[in-house]
């Protein structure tokens, strides 16, 4: 007895053993069908009494395992059922030949047989047989399941009568000793008459009533049987079958206790029938009791009844737990015997199935402790695989999942043992498969990102490592590129950096022959592997959603926004509407995408392996939107920090896009992986919408680009810089190119500048343009150029107004309005004197040469196709910057009073703080040259203004402005109208630029009252004509009549005024002789006097004057100083002074 | 004395564990392993009794051909096992039950330590330093 039958139990012992065999050519699957039938029969009542057979069917059975068949009885082959294919009538006696050579080999323990022939039909089929049945085909033969139970029927008789025949074996015949095969030499010679040898003769026999009476249903019987023997055996030390008989004691009680089986599969093959069962279980008690009360029965038995077994009916039935000692005493007993090894084995395997049901783990497990050290002969490696998967599954059995994985991996190791010709790595795969629970071990790999892994995982990595080798084997490269990036990804942590190169360079070349899907695997045995995305290859920790660049992104416009926001909601603020949105906002972010346009996501992402790391392909995943993906590749230096990468792509259609996540490509295999499966991956939201197309600007400028950037305020973004270089008062034309480079229309554009603030004061308009010119070329189709002007024109201070206060205060003469009499005087007075004589003035020109720039921004808001009907716009902005080099200062101006009282020199220093020679011209073509940082004064000659004249500011301006405002302002207006006059060009030949120089900065309201026309008018009539700067000749001794005339412009009246004429000489030489009295005489008064003028009236006074010789005479026309004229300003009292030359009396 | 000493987390993952022949380390953690099945059985065949008349000790677990493996279970079922060569006979069950507690106490200091985290690795010199002391005392 050599081949242990692991799958055996207690309740075996209660079987009857058919072996069904095919006799000849039979297909398996025929034969299988067949048998399945036949093992449908597997219990029987037996007809007329309570008792029930069951039966065990075996398709193979080692002849040696029948051979202790005495020892224990379920072990002996009593019934063969042989299974043939005959077609022909002449095949017969050869089928039927076989089948007696069949029955040969169990021959000496068979009660009886049959033989089941399909396909034969005719003559010979129709004789009646007991032993064979014939049927025309395997479809048809209903009949197989009554055949069997007849043939059951029949194995019953024999059964019983053998049970009676050895029970009533009288006491005074000899009864044979039974004995095991390897016993039989042990005997030889041994004395047959000693009490000794008697006993243990009964014993045995008791030992195998007991057998019979369990297999024959008689339960109750058998449990005496075994008692009686276990006495009689223990009392001549016959261990081997004391062990039998206590095995019996075992099984008949575990059959009486535990009529739901204690074998997993036979138990739920039973099942079915599991309430006949118990049926038959209780109906069967009372009978047995019968048999018990009935003391004949036990009397009639022969041998010398035991009273004691029936004093103590009670303990005939073990109890759960003597169950178990008993079966540890009995294995104890086998373990003497080498020979009795299976026995052993087999005794512990069912002693461990009883106390998987009785839930007694600790106890079991020591069972099997026990049975791993049993020793059978050498074993075949197919027989160590067994044994080992059946060791794992007895601890399966009793809750033991670590240790049943333990064995199960080492079946599984044995199937591939390299003494195996052909390893079986299919089978070892599917074993390993099998001890993946027992490693607390998934394959999914979502199971792992929740948090940090914890496991074993030595062990598991062992186990993965194993799989991926086994699965390689297999020739399933899909299978093992699986595993290994399952492997990577899960206990990544856990490798070292020797074994993370090694794991995926393997990888890389399994994936070289079947790259990585991210399909589900499906085992034939129905057994899904799911995809493992590389979410740690690399690591990503933040995904963020970029904006389109500022030149790009869409704006809505206002009045739609508005709109948008009324219809929302009726209140300016709630909290509630405030908190859901900010829920929403929490995955939506504010800004959009466009139609067409390469959209972008940031993610950081680090590298865990100890070397470079090249992903490609790597993509978005999005949904919502029809979306182009760009993948891009990368390369991650080894153990790298965290390091941006951007994933682009382009979407085709509007709507809402929700970024998921992103594939790649690592080692060949494909991944894909979805944020929300990442943990710790901070993102800002991902979801974004995507607007319709808008058509893209692009601007090419005539200027230079510049390095130096704006830092607009606001916050937008300028996409283009271009700085110029320009002169103080300069004018450069910008000539921008607007070329459509999308892919729709542009349509739609708009201007508009913003200047930053800036200290300087501008004078002028900076930038100014034309943009109906551009507008005629629209629609821009793309591709196409639209050009566009803008003048840029900086004029800022010309001078600083301290300087001119300073310079105005010191020159007392200009503002006294002395009557020079220099008409048109040039001094000619160079800087570089006054330069030391006055360091602080010198140093002011040099400091506000100092090179000041303007800034101004261009925006330009386009539209165009779809996004235009949808209300969206763009907008692109330009930087200007603008560099002024100073061109010509003034530094000082200042007035004279002109011959006329109605005109008047503006004098101004002007200074040259260019390197270059400069042209300064001014109205008139008087054009003044000035050597670089030279200064020059220049004299104007201009006509008063006459301000008044002018229009006051409109009333509405009025109305916002204090009086302050307003007074600048119209100095400002001033300003600009002397200087409009004034028309000051400045030109540098070597450059070959022009500008203009502006004097509005300088005039203070000192100035303007001196280049004003005073509001009282004065008039000097000499002689009837007016004399204003002019000579007025008259004889000697000629009277002649002088008249001032007052016209008065201002809005009150003035006056009254007296007027004292004060004629005087100039002697040319700073003199000046006031002792006339002698050579003129006034006709009447000197004094003159005006009454009161009103507004707008005039008034005159006459008087007259008499030369008495020839000469130049000035005459002074003084005021008295009285209270009235002290009110009026200075100015307004500017009467010309008269120049009168006095000719010899004509003769 | 010991050859293996392992702390196994009350979810039944190893904090630690450490073998002296380190060649064979593997060998030792399908040991330590398997023997979470009986320590699990002995635990919940002790959930019944009182919770203070409770034995952290749990004695042999189940002895190899060549070892023998002890378990011990903290009252927050933590598990230590501890892998002993069974050639040594001199090693009782006192001085096996003495070198759980010291292993406890040093496991306890571990624990007090408020930069470590209850579930991570054992990374504590001195918890390291103590189990070697454990190994060494025969070897």
């Amino acid at each position: 007895m050599s081949v242990p039958d692991y799958m055996q139990c207690a309740e075996d012992h209660q079987t009857l053993l058919v072996v069904v065999q095919p006799v000849g050519v039979v297909s398996e699957e025929n034969f299988f069908r067949i048998y399945k039938r036949i093992c449908s029969v597997s219990q029987i009542s037996v007809r007329d009494s309570q008792r029930v057979l069951y039966i065990r069917y075996r398709h193979h059975y080692p002849p040696e395992n029948n051979e202790w068949g005495d020892f224990q009885t379920h072990r002996k082959v009593v019934g063969l059922v042989t299974i043939t294919d005959c077609c022909s009538a002449k095949e017969w006696p050869q089928t039927f030949e076989k089948f007696h050579v069949q029955k040969e080999l169990y021959g000496a323990t068979l009660y009886d047989s049959r033989l089941f022939v399909f396909g034969l039909q005719g003559e010979i089929a129709e004789q009646p047989r007991t032993d064979v049945a014939f049927y025309p085909s395997y479809e048809d033969c209903q009949t197989v399941e009554k055949r069997v139970e007849d043939f059951i029927e029949s194995l019953f008789i024999v059964l019983e009568s053998k049970r009676l025949d050895r029970a009533t074996d009288k006491s005074g015949d000899k009864i044979p000793l039974l004995c095991v095969p390897f016993e039989k030499k042990d005997f030889v010679g041994l004395d047959t008459d000693s009490r000794h040898y008697k006993k243990r003769c009964q014993g045995r026999m008791r030992k195998h009533v007991g057998d019979l009476c369990l297999q024959a249903g008689m339960l109750q019987d058998s449990l005496v049987h075994y008692h009686m023997s276990v006495e009689l055996l223990r009392s001549v030390n016959d261990f081997l079958w004391l062990g039998a008989a206590l095995e019996g004691l075992c099984s008949a009680s575990v059959i009486y206790h535990y009529p739901g089986g204690t074998g997993g599969k036979t138990g739920a093959r039973r099942f079915p029938g599991s309430s006949l069962a118990a049926e038959a279980a209780n109906r069967h008690r009372p009978g047995a009791q019968e048999v018990l009360i009935d003391p004949g029965a036990l009397t009639t038995n022969g041998i010398n009844p035991d009273t004691s077994a029936e004093i103590g009916r009670a303990k005939n039935c073990l109890s759960p737990e003597d169950i178990i000692d008993k079966y540890k005493e009995a294995i104890s007993y086998y373990g003497k015997y080498k020979n009795a090894g299976v026995i052993e084995l087999e005794a512990c395997v069912k002693a461990v199935r009883v106390l998987a049901v009785q839930r007694r783990s600790m106890e079991a497990s020591e069972f099997l402790q026990n049975a791993v050290y049993i020793n059978l002969r050498q074993l075949s490696e197919e027989e160590k695989i067994q044994r080992y998967s059946v060791l794992s599954e007895l601890y399966e059995l009793i809750g033991f999942r670590r240790k049943s994985a333990f064995f199960k991996r080492v079946a599984a190791m044995q199937c591939v043992a390299p003494s195996i010709p052909e390893p079986g790595w299919r089978a070892c795969y599917k074993l390993l498969l099998e001890t993946l629970p027992g490693y607390s071990l998934s394959l999914d790999p979502n199971d792992f990102n929740k948090g940090t892994h914890r496991g074993w995982a030595a062990v598991q990595m062992r186990l993965l490592h194993e799989l991926v080798y086994a699965s390689r084997r297999m020739g399933n490269p899909a299978l093992s590129v699986r595993h290994l990036s399952f492997l990577l990804q899960t206990m990544l942590d856990f490798l070292s950096d020797q074994e993370k190169k090694d794991v995926t360079q393997s990888l890389e070349s399994y994936t070289s022959k079947c790259p990585g899907t991210m399909e589900l695997i499906t085992l034939p045995d129905g057994l899904t592997l799911p995809p493992v995305p590389f979410t740690k290859l690399p690591i990503v920790r933040r995904v963020n959603l970029l904006n389109l660049p500022a030149s790009l992104r869409p704006q809505k416009m206002k009045s739609l926004l508005a709109q948008n926001a009324s219809t929302k909601s009726p209140f300016i603020y709630s909290p509630i509407i405030a908190h859901s949105r900010g829920e929403e906002r929490s995955k939506k972010i504010d800004f959009q995408w466009v139609q067409g346009d390469v959209c972008e996501v940031q993610l950081m992402v680090y590298n865990p392996m100890p070397f470079e790391l090249r992903v490609e392909n790597m993509g978005l995943l999005v949904s919502g939107v029809e979306f182009e993906s760009l993948p891009a590749a990368l390369s991650l230096p080894a153990e790298s920090g965290l390091y941006p990468v951007t994933l682009v792509g382009v979407p085709q259609t509007t709507g809402m896009i929700t970024v998921n996540g992103y594939h790649t490509t690592v080692f060949g295999v494909f991944s894909d992986c979805l944020l929300d499966n990442l943990p710790g991956v901070k993102t800002g939201g991902s979801t974004v919408e995507v607007i319709p197309a808008l058509p893209r600007l692009q601007i090419g400028t005539s200027l230079p680009r510049s390095a130096h950037s704006l830092q607009p305020p606001s916050g937008d973004e300028i996409s283009t810089n271009v700085s110029v270089q320009l002169y103080n008062g300069e004018t450069q034309q910008l000539v921008i190119k607007l070329e459509n480079i999308g892919m729709e229309p542009l349509e739609k554009l708009e201007v508009t500048s913003k200047i930053l603030t800036t200290k300087e004061k501008l004078y002028g308009d900076f930038l100014s343009w034309k943009l109906e010119e551009t507008l005629a070329q629209f629609p821009l189709q793309p591709g196409k150029v639209a050009t566009f002007t803008v003048n840029i024109k900086v004029k800022l201070e010309f001078s600083c107004q301290e300087n001119v206060l300073q310079d105005l205060s010191d020159d007392g003469i200009s503002v006294s309005g002395f009557p020079l009499c220099s008409p048109f005087r040039q001094v000619v007075r160079p800087r570089v004197e006054s330069k030391p004589v006055n360091p602080p003035e010198g140093s002011k020109p040099g400091d506000s040469s100092h090179v000041k720039t303007l800034e101004a921004i261009l925006n330009f808001k386009y539209s165009g196709g779809p996004g235009h009907v949808e209300g969206y716009y763009r907008n692109l902005s330009l930087g200007l910057h603008v560099e002024v080099e100073p061109s010509v200062f003034f530094t000082r101006v200042s007035t004279l009073p002109a011959t006329s009282t109605r005109q008047c020199h503006l004098l101004l220093d002007v200074f040259n703080s260019t390197e270059h020679e400069l042209i300064v011209s001014a109205r008139s073509n008087e054009e003044l040259i000035l050597h670089a940082s030279e200064c020059q004064r220049m004299a104007i000659q201009v006509d008063k203004f006459n301000f008044e004249s002018f229009p006051e500011s409109p009333g509405e301006k009025g109305q916002f402005a204090n009086s302050k405002q307003l007074e600048e302002e119209r100095q400002e207006a001033r300003g600009l109208e002397i200087n409009s006059k004034l028309d000051i060009r400045w030109r540098i030949p070597s450059l070959q630029r022009t500008g203009e120089a502006s004097v509005e900065g300088l005039l203070n309201q000192l100035i303007l009252d001196h280049v004003q026309l005073a509001p009282l008018q004065w008039d000097v009539l000499v002689d009837g004509q007016p004399c204003d700067s002019e000579v007025a000749a008259c004889r000697v001794g000629d009277p002649i009549r002088l008249e001032v005339r007052l016209t008065n412009r201002s809005p009150r009246s003035v006056g009254p005024f007296a007027l004292t004429v004060v004629p005087f000489q100039d002697h040319q030489n700073g003199v000046h002789n006031y002792d006339l009295h002698g050579a003129i005489s006034f006709v009447g008064s000197s004094t003159f006097y005006l009454d009161a003028v009103q507004p707008s009236g005039q008034a005159a006074c006459l008087g007259a004057l008499l030369f008495l010789y020839t000469g130049d005479f000035f005459l002074h026309i003084r005021f008295h100083e009285d209270s009235t004229s002290k009110e009026l300003p200075q100015s307004w009292f500017c009467l010309p002074s008269v120049h009168v030359r006095a000719l010899e009396a004509q003769a | 004395m010991a050859v293996c000493v392992a702390v196994i987390a009350k979810e039944n993952y190893p904090l630690y564990i450490r073998s002296v022949p380190m060649e064979n380390e593997l060998k030792f953690h399908y040991m330590v392993h398997t023997s979470l099945d009986v320590v699990d059985e002995k635990v919940s065949a002790m959930g019944k009794a009182l919770v203070d008349q409770r034995e952290l000790y749990l004695g042999l677990l189940y002895p190899t051909e060549d070892y023998k493996v002890y378990g011990y279970v903290t009252n927050s079922k933590v598990k230590f096992v501890m892998v002993v060569d069974s050639s040594n006979t001199a090693l009782r069950d006192n001085e096996i039950r003495s070198m759980f507690r010291k292993l406890h106490n040093s496991y306890t200091d571990v624990m007090c330590n408020p930069f470590y985290n209850p579930g991570d690795r054992i990374q504590s010199r001195a918890f390291d330093s103590m189990v070697t002391s454990m190994m060494i005392q025969v070897c």
